[in-house]
Formats: structure tokens, C-alpha cells, sequence
């Protein structure tokens, strides 16, 4: 079977001792990161981007996929804990798991938040593999009528879920594409937006943009004049033994890592939606479900186990589009695909045939790294919990300085760490105005290719825009983004009441 | 009392600014050419209509509801954004130590706590963990220490 031998393809790549290395490194720095309140998934990726520069392109995405899910792992710590989600996708784990927390079982809900988060990575991985092929498979006969209209639908899905105004997220990605033309012009050689300067021939440099954007502002809105809260007791009273379920835990929760694996594959692939909706959904489902309802949000093991089985799932799948179609879900995606750029990768459908290694070498990596996290979650959870007793003043310099360092590292380039400091700058300015600031890395890399795609279609359909509209594939693609545009401008106008409505569901 | 959620009306504003100036900017300086064949200024063109027509929702939306205008912090931002511009203008005649140093140095008063002695421990640290990491970790080629005169 072809099947087998890819996988006995990736398993050589992934199993090589300087990919498990670097898996390692990726899961230990995104369980670090995700364990400390306030800094995500997209702040760990962006800080630790440059230096991925200087690795082989696969051992680089193995890493960076690792942060990705190791930040999922952790992040349920600090929401058992101390009931502060430390990712987003963690939020819903707060309202059983601090309950359970502070009824003395905080070990046996860590143990079986590892044990989910397992089940869920795997499942995910299960479904990526099956999955992927087909879809590229079918990507294969898309031209670029087809691609322009398939990226233009994936940024109007993608700003248009998030949270807030859809208006806000949608001007926010017309910024990125915006910001992605400043330097030449790759089809008729001319510099647009540099204003003279050498610096900006080349464009703004990812990294830099999503150090600025994601690292800086971050640091600068966590820094809390007077904060040094002393550490909670529960954080110290994590022993192994504590750590060992009842069969009542094991009995509860098989049934739900089932049903959130299969809702967090589905969110997970969507792009828009992703493992923070994902678990806010597997968690309404498991309610609904049980037959004990009531004894969700008093420290119901199901309530634990079904988001943060439903995250790890979803992580997993949102690769599917990634890979297969060369079109990110989430702003993590996106960066995942301009790491691949970097490296002089472009994926899409047919990455799979072109670089065989590094396709399933990456997806059973993931497995690896699943593995690598199970170990080091169990036994070492001690450790993790008394990470979350440093204080945040300690922290931030460091993470000023690695963001400086790393984003200098890329070319040697002073500019580079100002054009950082430019767009800490903005990203400071636009949470002041609650615009969200993952629509804009997304339209950042996806820009230049739509532009291509847009003018390469423009050219073959001899300016004729609604040739577009009339091929098939790409006709669907318009119609859906029409109905998604409408639909999403019409409920910014009543977005009002929908906030309230979520407000009162946390 | 009409009730204007100014948070949104000006954020809305700034958007319908910045796209018209996108749009003029290419308008004057790049070639639109046609369709068919696009010039450069073709794309940032139309998107700066876009970004403005967003903009102008943003703005249109904040008009009919109330909202709070946040609360704006200034010296901890200056604070954090001089510290990386610090390290800018550091980095290449000084090198790496000196930028580590300084950067860190500054960004520890971010907090608005004054404890210089604190600070300087905690950057001496860090320069260390950045020689360690950089340096002998990634063995990436950048000068510990330079002298520009």
C-alpha cells in the first residue's frame, strides 16, 4: 500500500536524532510558554520564528508544529490551576477544571488533560493523514482563477468568525495585503511604499511583523504596574500520587474524548473556526449530553477532558488546509506557511508528490511530539506548576530581548529590529481600538499570493472579471464568500447584542 | 442623547484615513495600467478603497450604540518600544553583550518600578543566558563586543 510507505517515510524522517531533538525542544518551549499565563501560541511562534532560519526546513516546521501543540498541553495548567486560561483555547477548561482544582483533584484533572490532550493529538493526526491526500489530490486541476477566489473565501472565513466586529477583521486583512505590497513589485519590478530607502526593497520582513505584532504589544499590554500576586497554594500540592484517576474518572471520560476528538478534528480543519471554538463546542456538547448536567461547572471530569481533548484534535487538523491547500485557517497557520517560504517551500497540493519527506516527515513528527509530551507532562507536571509561580517582572525583559536578538538574527539588519519596535507600536495601537490582529498576519502572507493569482487569472481571462464568476469551482468559491461577507457585515451591525450573549456564557 | 461609541468612531475614522492614503499614494506615484495588464499601483489602489469602505462600517456601526473609550497607558509602552530601539542602535557598533545588556536593562523598568540594582542583576543574567543561547547555543557569528572609535 502507498499508504504504508509514506508513513514508513515519515517515520524515518521524524525519527532521525536531530528531528526528535528539535521536536523535543519545540514541545518543551510550547508547554513552557503555554503554562504561563498571558503569552500564546502566536507570541511563542513569532518570538522563536528567526531561529528556525538557520535549520533544515523540515527539522524547522517540526519545531515550530511543536510549540504549536506543546502551547495546547500547557495551557490547560494555568487554567486548572489558577483558573487563568494561559491560551485561548483553554478557556473553557477553567470552569470544571479550577472547581476540581479546589476540591484537592487538581492532579487527577491534570492527568487526564494529558491523557485527552494525547487522545485528541492522535486522532487528529489520523485524520490529517487520511485526509490531506484526497483533498490535494482534487487541488491539483485549480488554477489561479480558482486559487485567487479559494484565499479570497479562507480571509473573509477567517476574519470573519473571530470574535468581535466582522467589519474590524476584514479591514484588518485589507491592512495586511496592504502591507505585504511595500517593496518591489515581483511582475513589473517597481518599489511601491518604500519611500527611497534601500530597506523596504525587499519587503517587511514576516518575522518582524509578527515579533511586533504578537510578541511586543503582548508584552507591553501584560506588563501590570503592580502585580507580584503571591503564587496560590494549590499550585504547590501537585504531587505524583495525586496524579493517579479513580476508574469513575476513566469510566466518565472515554465516552466524551470520543465525541471531542471527532468535533475538534472538524473545527479544527475549518478555516475561521479552530481549537478555541472547538472547545467551546465539545464543552456545550458533553453538557448536553450528560445525564448529569448539574454537575458541570462544579468540577466535572468530562468538563475537563472534552475541551482540551477537542484543542489538541483541533491543532492537528487545522494542518489539513495548510498542507494540502497552501491556505492557512489561523494566523498560527499562517506562520507556519511563511516559515515554509522562508526555506524556499511553497506548499500546497503538490507539496505531498514534490517533498514526500517533508510532508509525512512533519505529520509523524506529530506523533513523536504527542509522545514527547505525555512523558514530560505526567512526571514533570510539578515543574510546570511552579513555573507559574515566576513573576511576570522577571519575565518580560527576557522576552524583549529574545524577540531584539531573534528578529536581528534573520539578516544581520538593525532595520529589522526597528521595523519590530514599529509594529509593537502598531499592535499596541490597534488593541486600543480592539482590532484583532490575526486577520492582519493572515492577509500579510497570503497577499502577494493573491495579488499574483488575481493578476496571472486577470491575464489569461483577458480582464474579463467575471470569468472568474464562471468558471465552476471558482464560481462556488464567490458565491459562498458573497454569503459569508454579507452574512458576517450584517451581524457587525448587531454584533451589540451577541457580545452580551457571550460574556454571559464565560 | 445621541450615544456614540467613540472607541469605534475613531478607530473607524483612522481606517478610512489610512486606506484613502493608500489609495492616493499610488494613485500619484504608481502606474494603475488596465485590467488586462495591471500596473504596480493596480492592487494597493483598490485596496486602500476597501480598507476605507471597512473603515467607514467601523465608523457607521459606532454611531448608534455606546461604548467605553479604554484606558491608555503611555510610559510602559515607551518604555518597552525604547528598550527594542535601544537595542537597535546598539547592537552594530557595540555588539551583541552591550545591546543585550542595555535593552534589558531598560525594559525591566517597564513595570514603572524604580530598582535600578534589581535591573542591572537581571540584565547582567540575561546577557549571559543570550551569550549562552546565541552565541555557543545556535553559534550564530555575532561580535560579543565591538568599539566603533
Amino acid at each position: 500500500m502507498d499508504m504504508f510507505s509514506n508513513i514508513a517515510l515519515g517515520l524515518e524522517t521524524a525519527l532521525t536524532p536531530i528531528n526528535v531533538l528539535y521536536c523535543f525542544i519545540g514541545v518543551f518551549l510550547g508547554t513552557f510558554i503555554g503554562v504561563l499565563p498571558g503569552i500564546g501560541a502566536l507570541a511563542a511562534i513569532s518570538m522563536l520564528f528567526p531561529i528556525t532560519y538557520h535549520l533544515e526546513p523540515t527539522t524547522a516546521l517540526i519545531m515550530l508544529a511543536g510549540i504549536y501543540y506543546g502551547t495546547a498541553y500547557g495551557g490547560s495548567t494555568a487554567s486548572i490551576l489558577l483558573n487563568i486560561p494561559g491560551t485561548s483555547s483553554s478557556v473553557v477548561t477553567c470552569l470544571d477544571g479550577y472547581p476540581m482544582a479546589q476540591q484537592g483533584r487538581a492532579g487527577v484533572a491534570l492527568a487526564m488533560t494529558a491523557l485527552g490532550s494525547f487522545f485528541g493529538g492522535v486522532f487528529g493526526i489520523l485524520v490529517l493523514s487520511l485526509f490531506s491526500p484526497l483533498i490535494s489530490g482534487y487541488a491539483l486541476s485549480f488554477g489561479p482563477a480558482e486559487y485567487f477566489t479559494l484565499m479570497v473565501l479562507g480571509l473573509i472565513a477567517a476574519s470573519a468568525i473571530t470574535e468581535g466586529s466582522a467589519a474590524k477583521g476584514l479591514a484588518m486583512v485589507v491592512l495586511g495585503i496592504l502591507l505585504a505590497t511595500v517593496g518591489m513589485d515581483p511582475q513589473s519590478g517597481t518599489p511601491r511604499f518604500t519611500f527611497g530607502t534601500l530597506d523596504l526593497m525587499d519587503g517587511l520582513g514576516l518575522s518582524a511583523l509578527a515579533m511586533g505584532l504578537f510578541g511586543i504589544s503582548e508584552v507591553i499590554s501584560s506588563i501590570r504596574t503592580k502585580n507580584d500576586e503571591a503564587a496560590p497554594a494549590s499550585a504547590r500540592s501537585v504531587t505524583m500520587r495525586s496524579l493517579i484517576p479513580s476508574r469513575d474518572d476513566i469510566r466518565r471520560s472515554w465516552m466524551p474524548m470520543l465525541r471531542s476528538s471527532t468535533i475538534g478534528s472538524f473545527f479544527g480543519a475549518l478555516p475561521g473556526t479552530g481549537p478555541s471554538i472547538a472547545s467551546f463546542v465539545s464543552y456545550a456538547v458533553e453538557k448536553r449530553v450528560s445525564k448529569t448536567p448539574q454537575r458541570f461547572g462544579k468540577g466535572a471530569v468530562e468538563g475537563v477532558v472534552a475541551p482540551e481533548t477537542a484543542n489538541n484534535a483541533a491543532d492537528q487538523t487545522a494542518f489539513i488546509p495548510t498542507l494540502s491547500l497552501g491556505i492557512p485557517g489561523s494566523a498560527t497557520m499562517a506562520l507556519m506557511i511563511g516559515a515554509m517560504m522562508v526555506h524556499g517551500i511553497h506548499p500546497g497540493p503538490k507539496m505531498m508528490t514534490d517533498q514526500p519527506t517533508l510532508f509525512w516527515g512533519l505529520v509523524m513528527s506529530f506523533w513523536v511530539g504527542n509522545v514527547l509530551l505525555i512523558i514530560l507532562n505526567l512526571p514533570l507536571i510539578g515543574l510546570w506548576v511552579r513555573l507559574l509561580t515566576v513573576p511576570y517582572h522577571l519575565l518580560f525583559p527576557a522576552i524583549v530581548m529574545f524577540i531584539a536578538i531573534g528578529a536581528y538574527s534573520v539578516r544581520y539588519s538593525a532595520f529589522d529590529v526597528l521595523t519590530v519596535a514599529g509594529f509593537g507600536a502598531l499592535g499596541y495601537v490597534m488593541r486600543i481600538f480592539a482590532f484583532p490582529a490575526a486577520p492582519l498576519l493572515l492577509g500579510f502572507v497570503l497577499g502577494p499570493l493573491i495579488e499574483q493569482h488575481f493578476r496571472r487569472a486577470m491575464v489569461l481571462a483577458r480582464g474579463d472579471l467575471m470569468a472568474i464568476v464562471e468558471r465552476p469551482i471558482s464560481g462556488v468559491f464567490v458565491v459562498i464568500s458573497v454569503l459569508l461577507l454579507g452574512w458576517s457585515l450584517w451581524s457587525t451591525f448587531r454584533e451589540a447584542g451577541k457580545r452580551k450573549l457571550l460574556e454571559s456564557e464565560n | 442623547m445621541p450615544s456614540i461609541d467613540y472607541r469605534d468612531a475613531v478607530g473607524g475614522a483612522l481606517l478610512v484615513a489610512l486606506g484613502a492614503a493608500f489609495t492616493a499614494y499610488s494613485w500619484m506615484h504608481y502606474p494603475l495600467g488596465t485590467v488586462t495588464r495591471m500596473g504596480a499601483g493596480m492592487v494597493p489602489f483598490c485596496l486602500g478603497v476597501i480598507l476605507a469602505i471597512f473603515g467607514g462600517m467601523v465608523l457607521f456601526a459606532s454611531l448608534s450604540r455606546e461604548g467605553t473609550f479604554p484606558q491608555i497607558r503611555v510610559a510602559t509602552p515607551l518604555v518597552v518600544l525604547g528598550s527594542v530601539i535601544l537595542f537597535a542602535v546598539v547592537i552594530k557598533p557595540f555588539g551583541l553583550l552591550s545591546a543585550a545588556f542595555l535593552a534589558t536593562f531598560v525594559a525591566a523598568f517597564a513595570d514603572l518600578s524604580f530598582r535600578p540594582l534589581r535591573n542591572a542583576a537581571l540584565a547582567t543574567g540575561l546577557s549571559a543566558v543570550a551569550y549562552l543561547i546565541f552565541s555557543l547555543g545556535l553559534q550564530l557569528p555575532l561580535p560579543l563586543f565591538a568599539w566603533p572609535f
